[in-house]
């Protein structure tokens, strides 16, 4: 009997050993965005899905390196100063290998010397602020990835799409947050380049509800073609108002039109008149439907697969560094990202050295496409001008 | 540029009755208990979602539905929301008298304020736990086509919220200068002691104060949903301005609060139409200004006391 | 605690911290070391604005965001050194308190807790949409930090530092708040009319309590914005403003260890609670009603009740010295008080019709007259509470006319109010020496350094009070509130309060008020005792058999109308006096 009890809890202790040590073996990545409190809190969400779909992929394929993959998610209710706590505690408590997010680009903007600073590897997959991936100083490391929108190329974009129209009145708006602040920027350089001047630039807050005085101004600088940057709500809101007004210039936006939170607010008829751009309109090949088939149960609405998708391909992104890395050293990952040995087969697109020490972009102009609602759906969005547009006509 | 006046007027005046209404509720519980509910924003986002919850339901839809999907309750179930609103608020505001407020009034410090600080935060809690953050559309008993005359447009709901700030103004005012019930709450804040020797029955003046001023924020929420959304948000910037537009027009005022909420909301619009990032500088700015030279409000009057 | 033992004790547990932190390497949980200190620094100038001086401000997000961002344009468009923005910011905010604190002259309750949330709001939308000055939501980057060696600060360095400056602050304030600045404060909080009859300066105390609040706050914004190199508009909103509330009445309102247990009880609950913001809201909400109901002292309040139970009344332990002999100055003119035609009315109602008298020195006054008369309001109009529409008023030789309360006190006026003013949470020795508030000249620098001078007025005016105690037969009762006394009491306590200012002229408003026969003729034994030490005495009065077995003098007032003056007899036997008192048709000899 005794010999017997012995041998039993010698084989408890072996086990529990071994699941410790195994434990011990996971490889944790974290999240840092907003999961609940901006219009944007569906992207996050959705882009968590995808991470987590790559992960489930990976660790049934065998994991990284044999080690199993282990998500650590932090809510940080899109303000800066719990960005930054939550990047404190993913980095110095949690010790993850790389930190995916965040859902809004100012919060990436007050944290991203700590990746830096830390030498930890930052995939970004929602916010498309242009200068999350500038370096903290010309010519330093950068740690800062991303495979996502990027406000600059949108811009581009619709800049281009503007000058084609053969117009010279322009105007832009922008909401007063980081994103359209940033958004605004990068019209106005963008504009530049192109040799036009707005007429008008005016700016509106997040929760506002009439900015018919705004567009008052613009109807009387005589603007035909506004370019807008902001979240979706203040989006549809705007639209709104220009419904009272029964002033309708040409509308160019971000990608955050695409949230079910625009289309709400602007309502079925309002909606299709902005143009914008996004990564992907729907599932186009096997791979994305199979993804789409099984997310879209979870999507609070379907406009917000990209993010399934470029939460997935962050994340296969990471986990070839990793493997390339030999572990998860930072320094050794970000050469890795920077210097990939082997394509990546995404589900967006193959990536085929993606980054390089002056790119830390893995999705550029190219990448996109001119989108609009049709009814309550997302379609591609045609015509002449946008058939027109070459490549050379992207200024960024 | 004239039109472009005009619909800053309208859309002023349109804003500045949901400020109206909010600035009203302060003075209720300020005239008769000398003090104010600092979570009013959170009852009016509260009112907002009780109604939208009764429209749900009598819809056929579950309580925590993000959408409306193009269904247009009619006008008796509308009606139906709103007086849940109001009962429901207004029990609440019971709740907050007799839980979070009497207990505290006499008691110098920031006692109160904090209370009244705590229960808001709870409620928004709460609402979060249930609804979520997402704002909800929410469909307006009289439609949504823009409205047009003189060349600037309206949405029929923000007229709806005109006439209805304005009628519940008038009776407000007829029935604190006319009937005893106001000249009731009026001694009561005066003179609790003395009001109760007179047979007014103190404790039920402050309880209905509060009441009040609870189904006014229910009321303000359930006109204000169709036209800002639904959001457990969306009572923090209308509480803040309307409690500045009390504080401008005079607390112990009400026609004072009403006129200030209209000022305020006219003066946002105006200031729109100049720059629109100084409009919050200017609307708080202005409140200081008008504290500074005029403590107890524009037509605030001074309270005496015995030395 | 006494002084060294005091320093002693803050200094053991900052070294203890220090190493508690040297021994941590897990920057998370330095970082929350960090914040606990930046809060305890925002709470314990909070405490001094809310707690001490007792005002409704909301708005402490405007002066954190004046040092944040202070120091932020200084390190990142000027080359100065980041120690000496730092301490620019400090007196940045410092300024900005100033500002914040100018409608606290005018306005007072929720109507201040308006103003300063308005304030907070202005701040938060001036760097929020002032993009070109500050940034805005993109805010700025590239502040530079305090650097040691060369080297910018490790997380290590940062919470060694806040511990430090942490501590000095504390022990700086304590010196304030527990000595003459302190009692000033206590005193706005507990009744502002009765703190400037007793020569508190109402306005600059206020003040000084404001930019005490922003000079604290400012530094924590600063430290804030210093460590993470970055600020924006996102740090500063309504929130900040109300956590920081929320940490000084948890801790403990206008207690001195108050803040240091909120802010660590409430950081690591914060930082506990991160993975589940929505918690976090919801136990905010609820330990702020927790703390309200069951706590109203907070942490510290409901420890320190506990712990009094145990204590002996300090009364007991006052070593009884030789009875100080007090003086009362009486060097100058015979002419103490010179009023001429003052006139004052309230529209119809008119309580001072062209009044003039005299008052001599060394003598004692009575102004009688029936209810109504106008008496009271004199008594305001010479202390400087209500302002005369017509007429002069002098007092040693100086016109008062149009001064404010304190200033009438300072030159030399005492009182004591007809419906008792006594600050009844504070203790009888402390209202007695806040009477010596105006005579104690210790600065606010010297209060704060706690300087050997600082601490020889204090000791020299506890002694004062102490005597002024002992000559009232209050001694006893030193250590209780002075609210808890009964009503004959209490009087005598305002009385030695209005003494102890050292008053050249005492105006009492019915102080035998309320006093039994036997009370009432003791009260006027004290009071002749008094005037041979030198002082004046204005009384009015109710009590005839008072008034005249000890005036040497009598003033009778009948709507607003001088109509008798002399001696007491002479004014007894006056008709008019008679008729205002009983009317018209009974006979003279009644009242003899």
């Amino acid at each position: 009997m005794k010999i017997k009890s012995i041998f039993k809890k010698t084989v408890l202790v072996a086990g529990m050993v071994a699941a410790a040590l195994v434990q011990a073996q996971d490889i944790k990545l974290g999240f840092n965005g907003d999961l609940s409190a901006s219009p944007s809190a569906q992207s996050g969400k959705a882009g968590v899905i995808g991470i987590q779909a790559a992960i489930d992929d990976i660790n049934s394929a065998g994991g990284v390196l044999g080690r199993k993959l282990i998500l650590v998610i932090r809510d940080d209710q899109s303000q800066p100063p719990k960005s930054i706590q939550n990047m404190s505690d993913l980095v110095d408590n949690e010790k993850v290998a790389a930190v995916f997010g965040p859902t809004n680009s100012g919060n990436a903007l007050a944290w991203r010397h700590i990746p830096n600073q830390k030498k930890v590897v930052s995939m970004g997959m929602i916010g498309s602020g242009t200068d999350i991936t500038k370096p903290m100083s010309p010519g330093a490391d950068n740690y800062m990835f991303r495979v996502s929108m990027v406000d600059r190329e949108q811009v581009a974009g619709l800049v281009a799409y503007a000058k084609k129209s053969g117009t010279t009145k322009i105007g832009l708006m922008g909401e007063t947050t980081g994103y359209g602040q940033g958004g605004l920027k990068d019209l106005e350089e963008i504009a530049k380049m192109h040799g036009m001047t707005p007429l008008a630039t005016e700016k509106f807050a997040v929760s506002d509800t009439d900015m018919t005085s705004q567009l008052n101004k613009m109807k009387a600088a005589g603007v035909d073609t506004v370019l807008v940057w902001a979240q979706g709500t203040p989006t549809g809101q705007l639209l709104r108002s220009m419904e009272k007004l029964n002033y309708f210039p040409t509308f160019l936006t971000s990608w955050a039109a695409d949230n079910i939170t625009f289309f709400d607010a602007a309502g079925k008829g309002l909606a299709g008149k902005p143009i914008f751009m996004r990564t992907m309109v729907a599932p186009s090949t096997p791979a994305q439907q199979k993804l789409y088939d099984r997310t879209a149960a979870k999507l609070a609405a379907p406009s917000a697969f990209p993010f399934v998708i470029h939460g997935y391909d962050a994340t296969l992104l990471i986990a070839a560094a990793i493997r390339q890395a030999g572990g998860t050293d930072g320094v050794k990952m970000r050469e890795a990202l920077e210097n990939l040995s082997a394509p990546v087969q995404g589900v967006m697109k193959m990536y085929d050295k993606p980054f390089s020490k002056t790119n830390h972009e893995g999705l550029t102009a190219d990448d996109l496409a001119f989108v609009k609602w049709n009814d309550d759906k997302l379609t591609q969005h045609s015509d002449a001008i946008v058939k027109s547009l070459a490549k050379a006509d992207f200024k960024r | 540029m004239d039109i472009a006046i005009l619909q800053a007027l309208l859309s002023g005046l349109a804003v500045g009755s949901s400020y109206a209404l909010v600035a009203l509720g302060f003075s209720v519980t300020f005239t008769t208990t000398k003090t104010l509910n600092f979570s009013h924003g959170e009852f009016v986002s509260a009112g907002a979602f009780i109604g939208m919850s009764v429209l749900f339901l009598a819809v056929g839809k579950p309580l925590t539905s993000t959408s409306f999907g193009g269904v247009q309750p009619d006008a008796m179930i509308q009606l139906l929301a709103l007086l849940a609103a109001l009962v429901v608020m207004g029990v609440l505001g019971w709740l907050l008298f007799v839980l979070g407020v009497r207990p505290f009034a006499s008691r110098p410090g920031m006692a109160w304020v904090m209370s009244t600080l705590g229960f808001g935060v709870i409620l928004q809690s709460i609402g979060l736990a249930i609804w979520g953050p997402k704002p909800v559309v929410v469909p307006s008993p009289v439609g949504d086509d823009v409205i047009r005359m003189f060349g600037i447009g309206v949405r029929p709901q923000e007229l709806l919220m005109l006439a209805v700030s304005l009628v519940v103004m008038v009776i407000f005012d007829h029935v604190m200068r006319k009937t005893m019930v106001g000249k009731a709450m009026r001694a009561v804040a005066q003179n609790p002691s003395v009001a109760s020797l007179m047979g007014v029955n103190v404790n039920l003046m402050m309880i209905g104060a509060f009441v009040v001023s609870s189904a006014l924020a229910g009321l303000s929420g359930f006109m204000l949903a169709p036209i800002a959304q639904a959001s457990l948000f969306m009572g923090l910037a209308v509480g803040l301005k309307g409690f500045s537009a009390a504080m401008i027009g005079g607390l112990n005022n009400a026609r004072g609060c009403v006129i200030g909420g209209f000022l305020l909301g006219v003066l946002e619009s105006f200031v729109n139409l100049w720059s629109a990032q100084w409009r919050e500088v200017a609307i708080f700015a202005l409140v200081i200004l008008v504290l500074a030279i005029r403590p107890n409000g524009l037509f605030g009057s001074n309270m005496v006391e015995k030395v | 605690m006494k002084g060294l033992k005091h320093l002693g004790c803050v200094v053991g547990l900052s070294v203890v911290l220090c190493a508690l932190v040297g021994s941590i390497n897990n920057d998370y949980y330095l970082r929350i070391g960090f914040m606990m200190s930046v809060y305890y620094m925002c709470a314990v100038g909070m405490n001094v604005l809310v707690g001490y001086a007792g005002q409704k401000s909301l708005g402490q997000a405007g002066l954190f965001a004046a040092g944040a961002y202070a120091v932020a344009l200084l390190t990142t468009k000027t080359e100065i050194s980041p120690w000496l923005a730092l301490v620019l910011a400090a007196l940045i905010s410092g300024v900005c308190g100033v500002l914040i604190a100018l409608p606290s002259l005018r306005v007072k309750g929720p109507y201040l807790a308006m103003v300063t949330l308005a304030f907070g709001i202005v701040v938060e939308k001036l760097v929020s949409e002032w993009t070109d000055v500050f940034g805005g939501a993109q805010g700025l980057f590239g502040i530079r930090p305090l650097t040691w060696n060369d080297a910018p600060f490790s997380t290590q360095q940062w919470v060694w530092f806040s511990i430090g400056l942490s501590a000095v602050i504390h022990l700086l304030l304590r010196n304030l708040v527990l000595g003459r600045f302190g009692r000033a404060w206590l005193s706005l909080q507990a009744d502002e009319i009765a703190s400037a009859s007793i020569g508190v300066r109402v306005y600059q105390s206020k003040v000084t309590a404001f930019v005490v609040a922003a000079v604290t706050c400012g530094i924590a914004g600063a430290l804030v914005a210093q460590q993470n190199q970055y600020i924006n508009s996102d740090f500063i909103n309504f929130h900040l403003s109300i956590f920081i509330l929320l940490i000084v009445l948890f801790g403990g309102v206008g207690n001195v260890y108050g803040p240091f247990v909120g802010a660590v009880l409430l950081t690591l609950i914060d930082a506990a609670l991160s993975s589940w913001p929505s918690v976090q809201h919801f136990v905010y909400g609820a330990l702020l009603l927790f703390a309200l109901f069951v706590m109203p002292g907070g942490v510290m309040g409901t420890l320190t009740q506990l712990w009094s139970r145990q204590r002996a009344p300090v009364g007991e332990r006052i070593p009884c010295s030789e009875e100080i002999k007090l003086q009362f100055s009486s060097e100058g003119s015979d002419d103490l008080l010179d009023v001429q035609s003052v006139s004052k009315s309230y529209g119809g109602v008119k309580p001072a019709r062209d009044v003039s008298f005299r008052l001599k020195r060394g003598h004692i006054h009575a102004l009688i007259g029936p209810n109504g008369a106008g008496k009271s309001t004199m008594i305001n109009m010479l202390t400087g509470i209500v302002r005369p529409d017509k007429g002069l008023i002098k007092f040693v030789g100086q016109d008062v006319v149009g001064r404010q309360a304190q200033a009438i006190c300072i030159l030399g006026m005492g009182r004591t109010f007809q419906n008792l003013r006594l600050f009844g949470e504070l203790s009888v020795l402390d209202n007695v020496m806040l009477g010596r508030h105006a005579r104690m000249r210790n600065g606010f620098i010297s209060s704060m350094l706690s300087l050997p001078f600082a601490r020889r007025e204090e000791a020299s005016a506890r002694e004062r009070s102490l005597a002024l105690l002992q000559m009232l037969d209050l001694l006893s009762l030193a250590d209780k509130p002075a609210g808890s006394l009964s009503y004959g009491l209490q009087r005598r306590v305002e009385l030695a309060r209005a003494l102890a200012t050292d008053p050249q002229l005492l105006l009492l408003d019915e102080p035998a008020a309320g006093l039994n026969p036997q009370e009432t003729s003791e009260l006027g034994d004290l009071l002749v005792r008094i005037s041979r030490m030198g002082l004046t005495i204005l009384m009015v009065e109710h009590h005839m058999d008072l008034v005249m077995r000890i005036s040497d003098h009598v003033i009778v007032l009948d709507y607003g109308v001088k109509i008798a003056e002399g001696k007491p007899a002479e004014v007894q036997a006056n008709a008019k006096v008679i008729e205002a008192y009983l009317g018209s048709d009974v006979d003279a000899a009644l009242v003899n």
